[in-house]
């Protein structure tokens, strides 16, 4: 017996003609969670999405809600509510019609269902703005019209396609903690689809990242970004510097591992790998420190300083090193100004062997957020 | 730089002047066939307007000279209603249709093309020798309103895209997501949200079957409509009768376009309204 | 429950029963007439070439023909100035929106009325007594009616121009309203002249309602065979006009033969306007 909001989902795949969007993909969302859908822009979030909403019939596999295979029920008989991106309000209604739409098609009487839509606008705080019609809100306001309209039914689970996207920086902040309270409230899934990383890791109790269609990793949203499962995961994510070199013999402490520029670091030695294998691992961002360049010493990696930003609370140093992408160390501001760089020197970041995080998937995409 | 410049100030003017030339140019010959079909008895088909009356009008009604103008108009008025419905509900559902792609879509779309720019007088003519030749009747009601839909049905339908390029789709999206029924779905969002579009299709409809010419020549069998019976009077017809007939039928059009815009405005405003209420 | 795939047929059905039976089977009926032959009385189904010999052999065609891209030619010619002008000076200097869309309403209403009442509504101004000659000798500029106002290719053209001219506009004040005001400020800030940016600005950016407006008006005046009848006071004709008669006279293999001729010359323009403008490419924009 599976509890009321949770969903699982078997072997999903769905075509468009000869574009396969969605590839096989197995997940379970746990039922009263808050489950983030991360991932570039055409990687299949939304797809799936919609899948789960029934806009989209899978090409094959299964969709349970609750414990029941909804893959052949009606949108709208499945206890899902889709909170649209560009929250398709009707534009011909009033706010209170709109709210009562789906009150309205169950079949339900006028003043009834006007009632029961008043009191789902006076949770979303918009209940003196009834009798105006959509054009006449603002972005923040239809926001909220569409959350209350897709709740008045009193959905298993929401779904939210990019719910933040068209809102400005400071509604996007307060609109997301809006949304994580109301979760907390209601106690029912969350299913929300987004492309910005700092979104999924603020809200979600579950982060599912996505790439060409198929889930790289799934988990906490602590773990996915601690302990990423490949680069791709590794640069998505950001905090992360994605470090690639050959294995060479095994120590007492650990595999030594040689990059192009003949930096050398250590991974644990109970790692199963092979000498002579390319790996990739990464290190935290606020993991390293930096050394003035004259030298050599295990575990760090030489370059030269590209760009120093104050951002505040750290500062953040940018070098130019042989690998593909740029390596970034946040320092403290006590400990940057304690010894201040300049742009041009030649210096060494190095952190503690335990900071090595090896990398086990091979997907090495830029992680870019809009695809390319 | 609004109109700081003297030189931009005579552009105006130069430009404003050719555009009020033009709208005489328009409206000036309309105008003088309205005041001279005021003509008196004695009047003749120019000014000056001597002893305005309306004798000309009830020598419609009353002479026998004009045949069959009652009738005419009559199947005029039929047609145009039935025109009217037919090309704001075939219109309305095959817009829809190619908002997706489908078999055949792009025949049908150029058969729509072709019917608009097609010499009228070519497909009369087409469409009367394939009823004579399969042995039907010409009847105006038939092959008449067939001839009149192959006008009004493409310029309904290139409305109807216009119209639907500004419908966005996750509207029946979000009602399917409501629980909503293809029917519902219909009647409570996409019909409403496309009706101020529809009723300028139903205009397109009502206004070219009445007053369709080149088309009804060769397809309405016995019986006229009124613009084929004020064609035939323009070679007859010597005295000013025929300016009264043209101001009636003018006026009947520009009566259905006042409905056809008040109702759009009456629906549009009715939208925006409700912001005054709360 | 019906298979969704089928739900757009269901729905473009009536439209498309009615395009095949009232234009693609009239169409196939006209072309397989103009190879049939008829001796003024009965029709004889065949398939012979004799009508298209008379009609391409006879001079009278061809004399007909020009006559035909004449006035298409001098109609397209006026239509187009006035027409731009008139967007032009709609689109840029109002800028007002609601009087833009108010003065561009009416110039449409025009549309929504009959072409014959507008047609007739000429005779009183362009008579020997109309009012154009009588305002003219008033201002002592003549002293005789000028006779060829009326019944004239004069009166053709003008009748045409005026009946055609919203046609042409309606395209151009369309793809006029789609440019940004933006591009013509940064070309005057450029510091290009009003005529530049005319030249290499407003004009390529219209180009598409230029052709789909030319389309319209070079089909109707190739088309047309009443205005040419009354308005041209029986000295003028064209080719559908010259059909018409062949249709009133029963003689409906020749008039089949020259409807097909005809399609041909309205083909010919729309197809170099077409290629001079991919009007599709441009639409999709």
């Amino acid at each position: 017996m599976s509890a009321k909001g949770e969903i699982r989902i078997e072997k999903i795949s769905k075509a468009f003609g000869s574009l396969l969007a969605v590839k096989d993909v197995d997940l379970s969302i746990p039922a009263g969670s808050y489950c983030c859908m991360l991932g570039p822009s055409g990687c299949g979030k939304t797809t799936l999405l919609r899948m789960i909403a029934g806009h989209e019939t899978p090409t094959s596999g299964r969709i349970l809600i609750g414990g029941e295979d909804v893959t052949d029920v009606p949108t709208g008989s499945r206890g899902t509510a889709l909170m649209f991106q560009n929250y398709a309000l009707f534009p011909h209604l009033s706010v209170l019609d709109n709210v009562a739409f789906s009150l309205k098609v169950q079949g339900q009487g006028t003043a009834q269902r006007r009632d029961q839509a008043m009191n789902m606008l006076k949770r979303v705080q918009l209940s003196h703005l009834a009798e105006r019609v959509p054009a006449q809100l603002s972005g923040g306001q239809q926001q909220r019209v569409a959350l209350a309209r897709a709740l008045v039914t009193n959905p298993q689970v929401l779904l939210l396609d990019e719910p933040l996207s068209a809102l400005d920086e400071f509604l996007r902040l307060r609109m997301r903690s809006e949304l994580k309270r109301l979760q907390t409230e209601l106690g029912i899934t969350f299913v929300h689809v987004t492309h910005t990383q700092p979104e999924a890791i603020a809200l979600a109790d579950q982060v599912i990242i996505m790439d060409h269609g198929v889930v790289e990793q799934s988990g906490h949203p602590r773990e996915i970004y601690d302990q990423p499962h490949s680069p791709y995961v590794a640069r998505f994510m950001g905090g992360q510097n994605v470090i690639f070199g050959t294995v060479g013999t095994k120590g007492k402490d650990g595999f030594a591992v040689t990059d192009e520029a003949d930096n050398k670091y250590k991974l644990d030695s109970a790692l199963a790998l092979a000498k002579g294998q390319k790996v990739a691992f990464a290190v935290r961002r606020d993991g390293a420190k930096l050394a003035s360049g004259k030298g050599r010493s295990d575990n760090a990696i030489k370059g030269e300083i590209r760009n120093i930003e104050y951002q505040g609370t750290f500062v953040k140093v940018a070098l130019k090193t042989c690998q593909k992408d740029e390596f970034l160390v946040y320092l403290s501001d006590g400990e940057y100004f304690a010894s201040p760089r300049k742009v041009g020197e030649t210096v060494s970041a190095i952190w503690p062997i335990e900071r090595n995080h090896y990398l086990e998937g091979e997907n090495n995409s830029s992680g870019d957020p809009t695809g390319h | 730089m609004q109109s700081s410049s003297p030189k931009r100030k005579t552009s105006f003017y130069l430009l404003a002047g050719f555009f009020g030339l033009f709208i005489l140019f328009l409206y000036g010959p309309m105008l003088s066939i309205f005041i001279l079909s005021f003509q008196g008895v004695q009047g003749s088909m120019t000014f000056p307007l001597r002893d305005a009356s309306t004798h000309w009008f009830g020598d419609l009604f009353t002479s026998t000279r004009y045949g069959d103008l009652g009738g005419a108009f009559r199947r005029s008025m039929i047609m145009a209603i039935a025109a009217l419905a037919l090309t704001a509900v075939i219109c309305f559902f095959a817009g829809l249709a190619f908002r997706k792609r489908f078999w055949g879509s792009g025949p049908i779309f150029y058969l729509a093309i072709v019917s608009l720019v097609i010499p009228g007088l070519l497909l009369s003519f087409g469409i009367g020798q394939m009823f004579q030749l399969s042995g039907m009747p010409l009847h105006w009601m038939i092959s008449g309103l067939g001839a009149h839909l192959s006008w009004t049905l493409p310029f309904g339908l290139l409305i109807m895209f216009a119209v639907l390029n500004r419908f966005d789709s996750s509207w029946e999206e979000a009602a399917r997501d409501a629980g909503a029924t293809p029917s519902q779905i219909l009647r409570y969002v996409t019909l409403p949200i496309l009706f101020p579009g529809l009723i300028a299709v139903a205009l397109f409809g009502f206004t070219l079957s009445y007053d369709e010419f080149p088309r009804s020549l060769l397809t309405l069998g016995t019986r006229n409509t009124l613009p084929l019976e004020v064609a035939n009077m323009t070679s007859s017809v010597t005295t000013p009768a025929l300016y009264a007939i043209g101001t009636i039928t003018t006026v009947i059009s520009l009566v259905v376009i006042a409905v056809a815009f008040s109702a759009i405005a009456i629906v549009q405003r009715r939208r925006s309204k409700r912001m005054a209420t709360s | 429950m019906i298979n969704k795939d089928w739900v757009p047929y269901l729905q473009v059905a009536p439209l498309a029963i009615l395009m095949v039976l009232f234009v693609a089977i009239p169409l196939a009926v006209l072309v397989t007439l103009s190879f049939w032959l008829s001796d003024g009385i009965s029709l004889t189904p065949t398939f012979s070439f004799d009508n298209y010999k008379a009609v391409l052999t006879s001079f009278l065609t061809w004399k007909l023909l020009l006559a035909t891209l004449k006035f298409a030619v001098l109609t397209w010619f006026f239509t187009l100035v006035i027409g731009f002008t008139c967007s032009y000076f709609l689109v840029f200097h109002v800028k007002n929106l609601k009087l833009q869309i108010a003065l561009f309403l009416l110039c449409t209403i025009p549309f929504w009325t009959s072409n014959v009442i507008r047609m007739i509504s000429w005779v009183p101004f362009l008579g020997k007594e109309g009012l154009f000659n009588s305002f003219l000798m008033m201002l002592g500029i003549i002293d005789r009616p000028l006779e060829f106002l009326l019944f004239s290719d004069f009166a053709v053209v003008l009748t045409y121009v005026h009946l055609f001219t919203l046609f042409m506009m309606v395209p151009i004040f369309n793809s006029m309203a789609k440019i940004s005001p933006s591009v013509i400020e940064a070309a005057v800030d450029a510091g290009a002249s009003p005529f530049m940016i005319l030249k290499d600005i407003i004009i390529p950016l219209t180009r598409t309602g230029i052709a789909l407006g030319s389309v319209f008006v070079v089909t109707l005046v190739m088309g047309d065979f009443f205005v040419i009848r009354v308005m041209g006071g029986g000295q003028s004709s064209n080719i559908a006009a010259a059909m018409k008669n062949n249709i009133d006279q029963l003689y409906y293999p020749d008039a089949a033969a020259m409807a097909v001729f005809l399609i041909i010359a309205v083909l010919v323009p729309i197809v170099v306007i077409l290629r001079i403008v991919d009007v599709r490419a441009e639409l999709a924009r």
